[in-house]
C-alpha cells in the first residue's frame, strides 16, 4: 500500500515536470480553455442579427405602402436602406450586397384593402445566411400581424360597433415566453455548448500530445522511459491526478467565469454543475490514453484530432436535435462524452435544472467514464508501454552504435 | 533530366518522393480521406430526415373544459408537435422541460372556457426552451400559429353573431407579406450547411497537412535533402513538395462538389465552369495561406497550432451562421482573413443566387493573391530547411 501511495506522488510529480517543460501541453491545458471561449464568445457577443438592409420596390406609392416600409423598417430585425423602381435594379443591390432582401408591394395594394380584399406583398429574402432570413421572416409576419389587427378594428368599428370584444381589445391575449435563452441570443445559444466541447477537446488532445511527447523523444521533455517500471494503473492514476489538479483553474474559469462574464444565462448550481462534469473529464482522459496508442509523435494529434471538434459540435445536438438524427449517428454521438456533457450542462447551467435531472446523462457519463479508462488501461498496457520501450531501446542501441540522434521507429523513411 | 545531374534529383523526383511519403506513412491517409469524408458524410446525412418534425412537447390543460379541450386536440393534430405529456401544473411542465423530455409547453389558464365566452380576454400563454434553437423555433411557429387559428375562429364567430358576412381571410388579414427564400425555397438546412461547413472541414484539414508535411522535414532533418534533391531551389522544393498533394486536395474538392450538386442535387443556378474554378483555386488558397503560416513560423508545433487556430475559428468567423456585418466591427473584419470566407461567397453569388461572374471578380482575386503570398516568406523556409532545428 505504502509502496504504490509512494509510486502515485512520483508519477504525479513528475508529471507536473514534463508539463511545465512542454509548451505544446502547455498551449492544450491553458491557452486554449482560457483564450478559445473568449475568442468565440466574442464573435457572437452581439447575440442578434439587427438592422439587416432590406430594399424596397414600391409600384403602389400610397400612404398603406408607406405605412408598411415604415413598420418594417422599424423592426428591430430590418433596415430598408432606400427605394428601387423596379426588380433589375433591386436584384443590383442584391447582387453587390448593399441589401439582402427586397419588398415589393403591388400597385393596388390600398385598394385591396379598401375594397376589404386581402393586400398582398412579397418578400425575397437572400438564403446564404438562415439567420439573417430568419430574421427577415420574424419582421414580416410582426408587420403583417401589427398592420392587420389595426384594419381589423378600424372596419370593425365601422361596420360593427356592437362587437365590442373584438373592437376594443384582444378577444383571447397570446404571450410567448422564451426559457432558458431568454433573449434568444445567438451566443447564449452556442456558447455554453461549446464550453464543455472545448473542454473535453483541452483533455483529449493535451493527453494525446503527451503520450506523443514519450513515444519519440523522450529525452526531449526529460522523461526516462527505461527506469519507468511503475504499475500501469497507478501511473494512470496519478497522470490523471496531475491533469485534474491543473485543470482545476481552466475548468472554473470555463464553466463559471466565463457565462459570467459574456452574460450567458447562468441558472444552475455551480457544485452541482462541477460534479457532473467531473466524470466527462475522467471519461475524456481515457478517451485520451486510447489516443496515445495512435499517436505516434506528439504532432499528429493535430491531425488526426482537431477537425474531431467539428464532428462532435454536429453530434451534440446543439444545432440539430439528436432526435431527429438517423439511428447510426445516434448510436456514434451516444459514444461521445461531450454529447452528454453539452446536454447536462446546458439544462443545468440555461434551464437550471439540478442534478438529479440530468441524471440519465451523468449515469452515462459514468459508464463511459469506466469503460474508456478500462480501455484505455489496455491500450496503455499492452500497445503503449511496449512501444515505448522499444523506441527508448532501439534508440540506445543506435545512440551506443552510431551516435546518431534518430530512432527507428519514428524516422522518417527518406527514399532515395 | 540530363545525364551529367544525380537521377534522383529534380522536379519530378522531389514529387516521387514526396508521394512515397503521403503512401507510407498512414496519418496521411486519415488526413487526406478518412476525416475530410467522414465529415462530408455526416454533414449531408444528419440532416437526411428533413425537418426535425414532431418537437416532443406539452399541453398543460388547467381549464379542462370542451373548449380547452377543442385546442389541444388543435395542437395536438398540428405537423410539427408531438405532445406527449399532459402535465397537471406549470412546475410538472417546468420539470419535464428541464429533464429534457419536452422543448416547449402551451398552457391553457383555468377558467379558460367562461373568460372567453364572457368577453373577459383568457390569456394563452406558451413557453419555449431557446437553448435549442432549431427546435423551439419549429415549437414556436406552431404554437403561434395554434393559438392565432383559434383566436381567429373566435373572432368569426363573433363578427358572424353580430349579422355581418365578411370573408374571414380579408376580414381578419387584411395584409399579407409572403417571404420567399431565393435559391432554396424548401428552406432545406442541409443546403446551406453543407455548403458552408464541408469546404471549411477541407480548409482545416489542407492548413493541418500542408504545415505538418512541411515541419516534418525539419523535425527529423530531412529538410537539407530535400533541397539538395531540389537542386538548392527554395521554388522547386515546395512547388514539387506539394504538387501530390495539391492533386490529391483537388479530387477531394471536385469529390466535394459533384457530391453536393451533383449527386444531392443541391442548387447550381449559375456557371458550373466557375464553380469549379473556385473549388479548384480555393485549393491552391488554401495551400497558399498554409505555406505562408509556415513560414511566419517554421516550426512543426507551433505553425499546426495556428494553423488549427485559423482553421477552427474559420467555422465561426467566416460567417456562415453568424452574419459579419452583425459582430462587433473589429471581429468581424477577421471574417476576411479566411479563404473560405471567398470560397462561400462565390458559392452565394454563383450556385445559390446565379450571379454573373462580375460580381465575384473581387474573390477570385483573392484567391490569387493567396497563391502569391508564399513568395513572401519563401526566404525563411529555405533558411529553416537550410539548418533545421526541432524544438518540441
Amino acid at each position: 500500500m505504502k509502496k504504490i501511495f509512494s509510486q502515485f506522488i512520483d508519477v504525479y510529480l513528475r508529471e507536473f515536470r514534463l508539463v511545465s517543460k512542454d509548451m505544446g501541453l502547455i498551449l492544450f491545458f491553458v491557452f486554449l480553455p482560457l483564450a478559445y471561449p473568449i475568442i468565440y464568445s466574442l464573435i457572437y457577443n452581439t447575440e442578434v442579427v439587427r438592422d439587416v438592409p432590406l430594399v424596397v420596390i414600391d409600384h403602389d406609392r400610397t400612404a398603406r405602402s408607406r405605412e408598411m416600409t415604415r413598420m418594417l423598417d422599424a423592426t428591430q430585425e430590418a433596415w430598408v436602406i432606400g427605394y428601387a423602381n423596379d426588380l433589375p435594379e433591386a436584384r443590383r443591390a442584391m447582387a453587390q450586397q448593399d441589401a439582402f432582401a427586397i419588398l415589393e408591394i403591388p400597385e393596388g395594394f390600398e385598394r385591396n384593402i379598401g375594397r376589404e380584399e386581402q393586400a398582398k406583398a412579397v418578400m425575397y429574402c437572400d438564403m446564404t445566411l438562415l439567420l439573417r432570413y430568419r430574421g427577415f421572416l420574424v419582421a414580416a409576419t410582426n408587420v403583417m400581424q401589427n398592420m392587420s389587427s389595426d384594419i381589423t378594428i378600424e372596419r370593425i368599428d365601422n361596420i360593427a360597433p356592437l362587437a365590442t370584444t373584438v373592437a376594443q381589445g384582444d378577444p383571447m391575449p397570446i404571450s410567448n415566453i422564451s426559457m432558458g435563452n431568454i433573449e434568444n441570443g445567438f451566443d447564449s445559444f452556442i456558447m455554453p455548448g461549446v464550453i464543455v466541447l472545448i473542454l473535453q477537446q483541452a483533455v483529449i488532445l493535451a493527453i494525446g500530445m503527451a503520450g506523443g511527447a514519450k513515444r519519440e523523444r523522450p529525452e526531449l521533455i526529460g522523461y526516462n522511459p527505461v527506469n519507468d517500471t511503475k504499475s500501469v494503473a497507478v501511473t494512470m492514476l496519478a497522470q490523471m491526478g496531475c491533469y485534474i489538479t491543473i485543470l482545476i483553474v481552466p475548468v472554473i474559469f470555463l464553466l463559471h467565469y466565463v457565462p459570467l462574464i459574456f452574460a450567458f444565462p447562468m441558472a444552475g448550481n455551480n457544485l452541482e454543475i462541477f460534479a457532473f462534469i467531473m466524470p466527462m473529464i475522467l471519461a475524456s482522459c481515457g478517451v485520451g490514453f486510447m489516443l496515445q496508442g495512435v499517436v505516434r509523435e506528439r504532432e499528429s494529434v493535430f491531425v488526426i484530432w482537431v477537425v474531431t471538434s467539428v464532428i462532435f459540435l454536429f453530434l451534440s445536438g446543439l444545432t440539430w436535435p439528436r432526435y431527429a438524427m438517423g439511428p447510426v449517428w445516434t448510436l456514434i454521438s451516444d459514444l461521445v462524452p461531450a454529447t452528454w456533457g453539452v446536454e447536462g450542462f446546458i439544462r443545468m447551467n440555461t434551464n437550471g435544472a439540478s442534478l438529479a435531472q440530468v441524471q440519465p446523462c451523468y449515469i452515462a457519463l459514468w459508464i463511459q467514464a469506466v469503460v474508456y479508462l478500462a480501455l484505455g488501461y489496455a491500450v496503455q498496457r499492452w500497445v503503449v508501454r511496449p512501444a515505448i520501450r522499444r523506441t527508448a531501446a532501439a534508440r540506445n542501441s543506435i545512440n551506443a552504435a552510431t551516435q546518431t540522434q534518430q530512432s527507428g521507429e519514428t524516422v522518417l523513411n527518406d527514399n532515395a | 533530366m540530363n545525364d551529367n545531374v544525380q537521377h534522383n534529383t529534380g522536379f519530378w523526383a522531389v514529387a516521387r518522393r514526396s508521394l512515397l511519403q503521403i503512401v507510407r506513412r498512414p496519418i496521411y491517409w486519415v488526413g487526406f480521406f478518412v476525416l475530410p469524408l467522414f465529415c462530408f458524410i455526416l454533414l449531408s446525412t444528419l440532416m437526411s430526415e428533413g425537418l426535425p418534425v414532431k418537437v416532443p412537447a406539452a399541453i398543460v390543460d388547467k381549464d379542462g373544459t370542451a373548449l380547452s379541450r377543442n385546442l389541444s386536440n388543435t395542437l395536438a393534430g398540428m405537423q410539427m408537435v408531438d405532445v406527449q405529456y399532459t402535465p397537471d401544473s406549470y412546475t410538472e411542465a417546468r420539470h419535464l422541460m428541464q429533464e429534457g423530455k419536452i422543448f416547449g409547453y402551451f398552457l391553457i389558464p383555468e377558467n379558460y372556457e367562461s373568460e372567453l365566452l364572457g368577453g373577459r380576454a383568457p390569456e394563452i400563454t406558451f413557453y419555449t426552451n431557446m437553448t435549442y434553437f432549431v427546435p423551439a423555433s419549429l415549437l414556436f411557429k406552431t404554437f403561434k400559429a395554434t393559438a392565432l387559428y383559434t383566436k381567429a375562429g373566435i373572432a368569426v364567430n363573433v363578427i358572424n353573431s353580430v349579422g355581418v358576412n365578411a370573408d374571414p381571410t380579408a376580414m381578419l388579414q387584411p395584409v399579407s407579406i409572403t417571404t420567399r427564400g431565393i435559391g432554396n425555397p424548401e428552406l432545406n438546412y442541409a443546403i446551406y450547411l453543407c455548403n458552408s461547413f464541408a469546404p471549411c472541414v477541407l480548409q482545416l484539414m489542407i492548413l493541418l497537412v500542408t504545415c505538418f508535411s512541411l515541419g516534418q522535414e525539419i523535425k527529423y532533418h530531412t529538410s537539407t535533402r530535400l533541397l539538395s534533391m531540389a537542386r538548392g531551389s527554395i521554388y522547386r522544393a515546395i512547388a514539387a513538395k506539394l504538387l501530390p498533394q495539391t492533386i490529391i486536395w483537388w479530387v477531394m474538392a471536385l469529390f466535394l462538389e459533384s457530391w453536393l450538386f451533383k449527386w444531392q442535387g443541391y442548387p447550381v443556378y449559375g456557371s458550373w465552369f466557375w464553380i469549379t474554378m473556385s473549388e479548384l483555386m480555393f485549393v491552391l488558397a488554401c495551400q497558399g495561406f498554409a505555406i505562408f503560416i509556415f513560414g511566419i513560423l517554421p516550426n512543426l508545433r507551433l505553425s499546426l497550432s495556428v494553423s488549427a487556430l485559423f482553421g477552427i475559428l474559420s467555422f465561426s468567423i467566416a460567417a456562415f451562421s453568424f452574419p459579419a456585418q452583425s459582430m462587433y466591427p473589429a471581429i468581424g473584419i477577421f471574417s476576411w482573413l479566411m479563404p473560405i470566407r471567398y470560397n462561400f461567397l462565390i458559392y452565394g453569388n454563383i450556385a445559390l443566387n446565379g450571379l454573373p461572374l462580375y460580381y465575384s471578380r473581387v474573390w477570385f482575386a483573392i484567391y490569387i493573391v493567396y497563391m502569391l503570398l508564399p513568395l513572401t516568406v519563401l526566404w525563411r523556409i529555405r533558411r529553416e530547411m537550410a539548418q533545421p532545428v526541432y524544438a518540441p
